[in-house]
């Protein structure tokens, strides 16, 4: 018999939440990296990609917990990210269009303003999709 | 999906979190399916017809409209 869901749920946001805090934190020693190093050096092309690899665990970490979850709640993450996809492409165009409009340079589409953003229409597939099946 | 998942496991005596941890599911999977707002995998569909000791089609059955199709 496998491990009850509940318990692996639980390992699944734990590690989730593990690999999310290192991403940031990662990205935002590279943001005070990439200020003390000379622009377009290979220090600065270092920084810039310091985050990448740990972007890298939390996706491995995100598809793990996907494969770990049971059929229903595999159904109701797809039909999460059918949601969230095509609106941070969305998100993605809008804040480029708000640039070419003149709305920059106050910090207001900066990518840590972004995140939240960005995981706003997930987390709203989530809830209707668990609605959905409830 | 029409299923009679409901009656089979009040049979049993289980709650559907014995259901579930006996099938290796959520909770909300079996109540999904009892509600018939989820239909299972047929993997699963198997698994549950197994643990009854029941042919899948003495559990499950197709509502009209989708035999229609």
């Amino acid at each position: 018999m496998n491990a009850p869901s509940a318990v692996r749920e639980q390992v699944t946001w734990r590690a989730l939440i593990v690999a999310g805090v290192l991403f940031v934190a990662a990205y935002f020693v590279a943001r005070g990296w990439i200020e003390t190093a000379e622009p377009r050096s290979g220090e600065a092309l270092a920084a810039a990609l310091l985050p990448v690899p740990f972007f890298g665990f939390l996706l491995l970490t995100f598809v793990r917990g996907v494969r770990s979850m049971d059929e229903l709640e595999r159904r109701i993450q797809l039909e999460a990210l059918a949601v969230a996809f095509p609106c941070a492409i969305l998100i993605a165009f809008v804040v480029g269009l708000l640039h070419l409009a003149g709305f920059h340079g106050t910090n207001d589409f900066d990518p840590p303003r972004l995140w939240p953003l960005l995981l706003l229409p997930y987390w709203f597939g989530i809830v209707v999709a668990r609605r959905r099946y409830a | 999906m029409p299923n009679s998942l409901r009656v089979l496991r009040a049979q049993h005596g289980w709650s559907q979190a014995d259901l579930a941890d006996r099938l290796g599911v959520s909770r909300q999977t079996v109540n999904s399916i009892e509600t018939e707002k989820y239909d299972p995998s047929l993997p699963l569909a198997f698994r549950i017809a197994a643990l009854f000791g029941l042919p899948i089609e003495d559990i499950f059955s197709l509502a009209p409209k989708e035999i229609d199709r």
